[in-house]
Protein backbone atom coordinates (compact mmCIF):
# COMPACT_ATOMS: atom_id res chain seq x y z
CA UNK A 1 0.00 0.00 0.00
CA UNK A 2 1.67 3.25 -1.05
CA UNK A 3 1.59 6.38 1.28
CA UNK A 4 -0.94 7.98 -1.69
CA UNK A 5 -3.70 5.39 -1.79
CA UNK A 6 -3.19 5.06 2.53
CA UNK A 7 -5.63 8.01 3.39
CA UNK A 8 -8.48 6.76 0.84
CA UNK A 9 -8.19 3.22 3.28
CA UNK A 10 -8.68 4.63 5.99
CA UNK A 11 -11.48 7.29 5.04
CA UNK A 12 -13.21 4.82 3.33
CA UNK A 13 -12.69 2.08 6.95
CA UNK A 14 -13.72 5.31 8.99
CA UNK A 15 -16.92 5.97 6.98
CA UNK A 16 -17.42 2.24 7.17
CA UNK A 17 -17.82 2.77 11.31
CA UNK A 18 -19.88 5.43 10.80
CA UNK A 19 -22.70 3.73 8.94
CA UNK A 20 -22.99 0.80 10.82
CA UNK A 21 -25.60 1.58 13.08
CA UNK A 22 -27.55 2.69 9.98
CA UNK A 23 -27.05 -0.40 8.28
CA UNK A 24 -27.56 -2.47 11.56
CA UNK A 25 -31.52 -0.73 11.96
CA UNK A 26 -32.12 -1.37 8.00
CA UNK A 27 -34.92 -3.73 7.85
CA UNK A 28 -37.37 -4.67 4.86
CA UNK A 29 -41.29 -5.04 5.59
CA UNK A 30 -44.19 -5.57 3.57
CA UNK A 31 -47.60 -4.23 3.70
CA UNK A 32 -50.73 -5.32 1.98
CA UNK A 33 -52.21 -2.28 0.59
CA UNK A 34 -55.97 -1.40 -0.08
CA UNK A 35 -57.33 1.42 -2.47
CA UNK A 36 -54.84 0.57 -5.51
CA UNK A 37 -57.62 0.53 -8.14
CA UNK A 38 -55.51 2.30 -11.29
CA UNK A 39 -52.72 2.82 -12.81
CA UNK A 40 -52.23 6.24 -10.92
CA UNK A 41 -53.01 5.60 -8.11
CA UNK A 42 -50.13 2.83 -7.95
CA UNK A 43 -47.83 6.03 -9.22
CA UNK A 44 -49.36 8.23 -6.51
CA UNK A 45 -48.93 6.23 -3.73
CA UNK A 46 -44.99 5.36 -4.71
CA UNK A 47 -44.10 9.16 -5.02
CA UNK A 48 -46.37 10.35 -1.97
CA UNK A 49 -44.74 7.97 0.23
CA UNK A 50 -41.20 9.12 -1.15
CA UNK A 51 -41.71 12.33 -0.63
CA UNK A 52 -42.91 11.94 3.05
CA UNK A 53 -40.68 9.60 4.38
CA UNK A 54 -36.93 8.56 4.20
CA UNK A 55 -38.04 5.07 2.38
CA UNK A 56 -36.55 2.74 -0.38
CA UNK A 57 -39.30 1.07 -1.92
CA UNK A 58 -38.15 -2.33 -3.38
CA UNK A 59 -41.37 -2.82 -4.89
CA UNK A 60 -45.02 -2.96 -5.54
CA UNK A 61 -46.31 -6.36 -6.43
CA UNK A 62 -49.98 -5.98 -8.09
CA UNK A 63 -50.39 -9.61 -9.13
CA UNK A 64 -49.66 -13.18 -7.79
CA UNK A 65 -49.31 -12.43 -4.27
CA UNK A 66 -51.18 -14.75 -1.65
CA UNK A 67 -53.51 -12.93 -0.36
CA UNK A 68 -54.68 -11.70 -3.42
CA UNK A 69 -53.91 -8.01 -2.27
CA UNK A 70 -51.10 -5.83 -3.40
CA UNK A 71 -47.69 -5.89 -1.39
CA UNK A 72 -45.55 -3.27 -1.19
CA UNK A 73 -42.16 -4.25 0.14
CA UNK A 74 -40.11 -1.23 1.87
CA UNK A 75 -36.98 -0.91 3.40
CA UNK A 76 -36.39 1.47 6.32
CA UNK A 77 -33.75 2.20 8.98
CA UNK A 78 -36.01 1.34 12.30
CA UNK A 79 -33.99 3.23 14.32
CA UNK A 80 -35.65 6.56 12.51
CA UNK A 81 -39.14 5.38 11.03
CA UNK A 82 -41.17 3.10 12.89
CA UNK A 83 -43.76 0.41 10.74
CA UNK A 84 -46.65 2.32 12.54
CA UNK A 85 -45.43 5.84 10.93
CA UNK A 86 -45.09 3.83 7.88
CA UNK A 87 -48.77 2.73 8.20
CA UNK A 88 -50.41 6.14 9.02
CA UNK A 89 -48.35 8.00 6.30
CA UNK A 90 -49.73 5.05 3.76
CA UNK A 91 -53.43 5.79 5.74
CA UNK A 92 -53.01 9.38 5.34
CA UNK A 93 -52.40 9.34 0.91
CA UNK A 94 -55.06 9.82 -1.10
CA UNK A 95 -54.90 8.84 -4.62
CA UNK A 96 -55.65 10.79 -7.57
CA UNK A 97 -59.54 10.27 -7.60
CA UNK A 98 -59.44 11.15 -3.56
CA UNK A 99 -59.57 7.69 -2.10
CA UNK A 100 -57.46 6.88 0.48
CA UNK A 101 -55.02 3.78 0.82
CA UNK A 102 -55.19 2.17 3.86
CA UNK A 103 -52.76 -0.79 4.97
CA UNK A 104 -55.07 -3.99 5.13
CA UNK A 105 -55.31 -6.30 8.75
CA UNK A 106 -56.73 -9.32 9.47
CA UNK A 107 -58.32 -12.20 6.50
CA UNK A 108 -60.91 -10.58 4.27
CA UNK A 109 -64.17 -11.20 5.03
CA UNK A 110 -65.70 -11.82 1.38
CA UNK A 111 -69.22 -13.09 2.47
CA UNK A 112 -70.03 -13.78 6.37
CA UNK A 113 -71.40 -16.76 8.31
CA UNK A 114 -75.48 -16.14 7.23
CA UNK A 115 -77.39 -15.65 9.97
CA UNK A 116 -80.30 -16.49 12.01
CA UNK A 117 -82.95 -14.69 10.41
CA UNK A 118 -81.07 -15.82 6.47
CA UNK A 119 -81.41 -19.21 7.78
CA UNK A 120 -85.15 -19.16 8.56
CA UNK A 121 -85.75 -17.72 5.31
CA UNK A 122 -84.11 -19.98 3.70
CA UNK A 123 -85.69 -22.74 5.49
CA UNK A 124 -89.00 -21.45 4.31
CA UNK A 125 -88.44 -20.49 0.96
CA UNK A 126 -86.24 -22.56 0.04
CA UNK A 127 -82.25 -22.00 -0.82
CA UNK A 128 -82.24 -21.29 -4.70
CA UNK A 129 -84.93 -19.81 -6.88
CA UNK A 130 -84.34 -22.65 -9.01
CA UNK A 131 -84.65 -25.34 -7.11
CA UNK A 132 -86.15 -27.79 -9.92
CA UNK A 133 -88.68 -30.28 -8.56
CA UNK A 134 -88.94 -33.50 -9.39
CA UNK A 135 -91.60 -33.77 -12.01
CA UNK A 136 -93.30 -36.62 -13.72
CA UNK A 137 -94.91 -35.79 -16.97
CA UNK A 138 -98.63 -37.39 -16.84
CA UNK A 139 -99.15 -37.49 -20.71
CA UNK A 140 -100.96 -40.99 -21.48
CA UNK A 141 -101.94 -39.72 -25.23
CA UNK A 142 -98.81 -38.36 -26.66
CA UNK A 143 -100.07 -37.83 -30.01
CA UNK A 144 -102.70 -35.21 -29.02
CA UNK A 145 -100.61 -33.81 -26.48
CA UNK A 146 -98.01 -33.18 -29.42
CA UNK A 147 -101.19 -31.67 -31.60
CA UNK A 148 -102.00 -29.46 -28.99
CA UNK A 149 -98.50 -28.35 -27.77
CA UNK A 150 -97.82 -27.13 -31.76
CA UNK A 151 -101.10 -25.25 -31.43
CA UNK A 152 -100.07 -23.97 -28.34
CA UNK A 153 -96.47 -23.12 -29.82
CA UNK A 154 -97.67 -20.96 -32.36
CA UNK A 155 -99.89 -18.95 -30.66
CA UNK A 156 -97.38 -18.33 -27.82
CA UNK A 157 -94.26 -19.33 -28.43
CA UNK A 158 -92.87 -18.34 -31.92
CA UNK A 159 -93.04 -14.83 -32.26
CA UNK A 160 -89.69 -15.17 -30.26
CA UNK A 161 -88.47 -18.64 -30.36
CA UNK A 162 -89.40 -18.85 -34.62
CA UNK A 163 -91.60 -20.75 -36.38
CA UNK A 164 -89.37 -23.86 -36.54
CA UNK A 165 -87.65 -23.18 -32.67
CA UNK A 166 -84.40 -21.33 -34.27
CA UNK A 167 -84.53 -18.64 -31.44
CA UNK A 168 -85.16 -16.46 -34.05
CA UNK A 169 -88.45 -15.27 -33.83
CA UNK A 170 -89.87 -12.08 -35.65
CA UNK A 171 -89.20 -10.33 -32.06
CA UNK A 172 -86.27 -11.67 -31.17
CA UNK A 173 -84.09 -9.27 -32.07
CA UNK A 174 -85.84 -6.76 -29.43
CA UNK A 175 -84.14 -8.85 -27.09
CA UNK A 176 -80.68 -8.26 -24.73
CA UNK A 177 -80.51 -12.18 -24.90
CA UNK A 178 -81.42 -14.34 -27.89
CA UNK A 179 -84.30 -17.07 -27.01
CA UNK A 180 -83.26 -20.26 -26.83
CA UNK A 181 -83.15 -22.45 -30.11
CA UNK A 182 -85.76 -25.04 -28.93
CA UNK A 183 -84.13 -28.14 -30.80
CA UNK A 184 -81.85 -28.72 -28.42
CA UNK A 185 -84.23 -30.35 -26.48
CA UNK A 186 -85.45 -32.56 -29.21
CA UNK A 187 -85.71 -36.10 -27.94
CA UNK A 188 -84.68 -35.42 -24.73
CA UNK A 189 -85.52 -38.02 -21.91
CA UNK A 190 -87.59 -37.62 -18.93
CA UNK A 191 -84.60 -35.90 -16.68
CA UNK A 192 -85.29 -32.69 -18.95
CA UNK A 193 -88.62 -32.25 -17.63
CA UNK A 194 -88.31 -30.88 -14.33
CA UNK A 195 -85.98 -27.88 -16.13
CA UNK A 196 -88.38 -27.54 -18.97
CA UNK A 197 -91.40 -27.20 -16.48
CA UNK A 198 -89.60 -24.95 -14.11
CA UNK A 199 -88.44 -22.32 -17.25
CA UNK A 200 -92.05 -22.54 -18.55
CA UNK A 201 -94.00 -22.29 -14.88
CA UNK A 202 -91.78 -19.33 -13.68
CA UNK A 203 -89.56 -17.98 -16.97
CA UNK A 204 -86.23 -16.38 -17.39
CA UNK A 205 -84.42 -13.89 -18.51
CA UNK A 206 -87.19 -11.99 -20.99
CA UNK A 207 -89.46 -14.97 -21.04
CA UNK A 208 -92.52 -14.78 -18.84
CA UNK A 209 -93.74 -17.10 -16.54
CA UNK A 210 -96.46 -19.05 -18.46
CA UNK A 211 -97.59 -21.06 -15.57
CA UNK A 212 -99.51 -17.67 -14.94
CA UNK A 213 -101.42 -18.49 -18.45
CA UNK A 214 -101.13 -21.84 -19.17
CA UNK A 215 -102.73 -24.96 -16.96
CA UNK A 216 -100.69 -27.11 -16.12
CA UNK A 217 -101.64 -29.98 -18.38
CA UNK A 218 -101.10 -27.45 -21.46
CA UNK A 219 -97.65 -26.47 -19.93
CA UNK A 220 -97.32 -30.08 -20.59
CA UNK A 221 -98.46 -30.34 -23.94
CA UNK A 222 -95.95 -28.05 -24.48
CA UNK A 223 -93.51 -29.82 -23.76
CA UNK A 224 -94.32 -32.64 -25.70
CA UNK A 225 -94.00 -30.55 -28.37
CA UNK A 226 -90.43 -29.05 -27.70
CA UNK A 227 -88.99 -32.30 -27.74
CA UNK A 228 -89.94 -32.77 -30.81
CA UNK A 229 -88.74 -29.90 -32.78
CA UNK A 230 -85.83 -31.23 -34.73
CA UNK A 231 -82.34 -28.87 -35.42
CA UNK A 232 -81.95 -28.34 -39.15
CA UNK A 233 -80.93 -31.21 -41.22
CA UNK A 234 -82.52 -33.47 -39.51
CA UNK A 235 -86.09 -32.44 -40.98
CA UNK B 1 -66.74 0.49 4.24
CA UNK B 2 -66.19 3.59 6.73
CA UNK B 3 -68.75 5.50 6.10
CA UNK B 4 -72.50 5.20 7.90
CA UNK B 5 -74.85 3.69 6.13
CA UNK B 6 -78.59 5.18 6.26
CA UNK B 7 -81.37 2.78 6.81
CA UNK B 8 -83.42 1.74 3.62
CA UNK B 9 -86.55 3.63 3.05
CA UNK B 10 -90.02 2.38 1.70
CA UNK B 11 -92.68 4.35 -0.15
CA UNK B 12 -96.05 2.76 -0.82
CA UNK B 13 -99.10 4.01 -2.41
CA UNK B 14 -101.46 6.03 -0.07
CA UNK B 15 -104.57 4.66 -1.57
CA UNK B 16 -104.64 0.28 -1.06
CA UNK B 17 -108.08 -0.99 -1.51
CA UNK B 18 -108.33 -4.16 0.59
CA UNK B 19 -107.49 -7.63 -1.97
CA UNK B 20 -105.83 -5.31 -4.82
CA UNK B 21 -102.81 -5.59 -5.28
CA UNK B 22 -100.30 -2.25 -4.69
CA UNK B 23 -96.67 -1.69 -5.68
CA UNK B 24 -93.68 -1.13 -2.92
CA UNK B 25 -90.46 0.74 -3.71
CA UNK B 26 -87.74 0.59 -1.63
CA UNK B 27 -84.69 2.61 -1.98
CA UNK B 28 -81.29 1.55 -0.01
CA UNK B 29 -77.97 3.57 0.10
CA UNK B 30 -75.55 0.48 -0.06
CA UNK B 31 -72.00 0.24 -1.76
CA UNK B 32 -71.68 -2.39 -4.09
CA UNK B 33 -68.41 -3.41 -5.01
CA UNK B 34 -66.82 -6.72 -5.92
CA UNK B 35 -63.29 -5.77 -4.71
CA UNK B 36 -61.40 -6.30 -7.56
CA UNK B 37 -59.49 -3.61 -9.46
CA UNK B 38 -57.16 -3.26 -12.86
CA UNK B 39 -54.20 -1.11 -11.79
CA UNK B 40 -51.59 -2.88 -14.15
CA UNK B 41 -52.29 -2.80 -18.23
CA UNK B 42 -48.69 -3.71 -19.05
CA UNK B 43 -49.27 -7.33 -19.37
CA UNK B 44 -52.85 -9.71 -19.60
CA UNK B 45 -55.66 -8.08 -17.66
CA UNK B 46 -55.42 -9.32 -14.13
CA UNK B 47 -57.17 -8.41 -11.52
CA UNK B 48 -55.64 -7.35 -8.22
CA UNK B 49 -57.46 -6.74 -4.72
CA UNK B 50 -58.31 -2.88 -4.45
CA UNK B 51 -61.12 -2.60 -1.59
CA UNK B 52 -62.85 -5.04 0.92
CA UNK B 53 -66.32 -7.09 -1.18
CA UNK B 54 -68.87 -5.22 -0.26
CA UNK B 55 -72.55 -6.33 -1.62
CA UNK B 56 -76.29 -6.90 -0.10
CA UNK B 57 -76.38 -10.65 0.68
CA UNK B 58 -80.21 -10.91 0.66
CA UNK B 59 -83.19 -8.72 1.11
CA UNK B 60 -86.11 -10.05 2.86
CA UNK B 61 -89.94 -9.07 2.27
CA UNK B 62 -92.30 -9.81 5.19
CA UNK B 63 -96.13 -8.92 5.30
CA UNK B 64 -97.10 -8.77 8.77
CA UNK B 65 -95.91 -12.26 9.90
CA UNK B 66 -95.35 -13.70 7.09
CA UNK B 67 -92.34 -14.25 4.94
CA UNK B 68 -93.04 -13.29 1.33
CA UNK B 69 -90.22 -13.44 -0.48
CA UNK B 70 -86.54 -13.42 -0.08
CA UNK B 71 -83.86 -11.93 -3.02
CA UNK B 72 -81.14 -13.43 -3.28
CA UNK B 73 -78.92 -10.90 -4.75
CA UNK B 74 -74.83 -10.70 -5.71
CA UNK B 75 -71.86 -7.99 -5.97
CA UNK B 76 -73.39 -7.35 -9.78
CA UNK B 77 -76.27 -5.36 -8.27
CA UNK B 78 -75.62 -1.39 -8.38
CA UNK B 79 -74.69 1.08 -6.03
CA UNK B 80 -77.40 2.31 -4.05
CA UNK B 81 -80.43 0.03 -5.49
CA UNK B 82 -83.81 0.93 -6.14
CA UNK B 83 -86.25 -1.83 -5.36
CA UNK B 84 -89.89 -2.08 -7.05
CA UNK B 85 -92.32 -4.61 -6.39
CA UNK B 86 -95.94 -5.67 -6.20
CA UNK B 87 -98.25 -7.47 -3.11
CA UNK B 88 -101.44 -7.70 -2.92
CA UNK B 89 -103.40 -6.29 0.26
CA UNK B 90 -104.93 -8.81 2.04
CA UNK B 91 -104.39 -7.45 5.37
CA UNK B 92 -104.00 -4.17 7.34
CA UNK B 93 -100.08 -5.31 8.34
CA UNK B 94 -97.01 -3.51 7.89
CA UNK B 95 -94.47 -4.19 5.36
CA UNK B 96 -91.21 -4.75 6.47
CA UNK B 97 -88.10 -4.96 4.71
CA UNK B 98 -84.57 -6.31 5.51
CA UNK B 99 -81.46 -6.16 4.07
CA UNK B 100 -78.31 -7.88 5.05
CA UNK B 101 -75.10 -7.68 3.65
CA UNK B 102 -71.94 -10.07 2.80
CA UNK B 103 -70.57 -9.17 6.57
CA UNK B 104 -73.69 -9.64 7.88
CA UNK B 105 -75.26 -6.64 8.94
CA UNK B 106 -78.79 -6.23 8.79
CA UNK B 107 -80.50 -3.16 8.18
CA UNK B 108 -84.60 -2.97 8.40
CA UNK B 109 -87.39 -0.21 7.22
CA UNK B 110 -90.99 -0.89 7.71
CA UNK B 111 -94.53 0.79 6.80
CA UNK B 112 -98.14 0.34 8.11
CA UNK B 113 -100.57 -1.01 5.51
CA UNK B 114 -103.78 0.97 5.94
CA UNK B 115 -106.76 0.59 3.72
CA UNK B 116 -108.80 3.75 2.55
CA UNK B 117 -111.63 3.56 0.23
Amino acid sequence: MNKFSQPFVYSFFFVCLLCQPLWAGTVEEEFKIEGIISIASTKALQSELLRQLDIKIIDLNLKKTDSGWPILRVQYNSDLITKDKIETVIGEIEDPAGHKYKVHKGPLIANAALTDEENQAISILGDIAVAFRQVKNPTIDHENSIKRGEEMFVKNCAKCHGLNGNGYGVVAHGFTTWPRQLWVWNNADTSADGYLFWILENGKSDMPPWGLVLSEKERWDLINYIKTIKPPGDE
Amino acid sequence: MAEKIKPPRIRISRRIKKNKVFKVKVKFDHPSFTGLAMADDTTEPVFNRAKPVTFIRNMLVYYGDELVSRLSLSSGIADDPLFTFKLKATKEAPVKVVFIDNFGKRWEASKEIKFKG
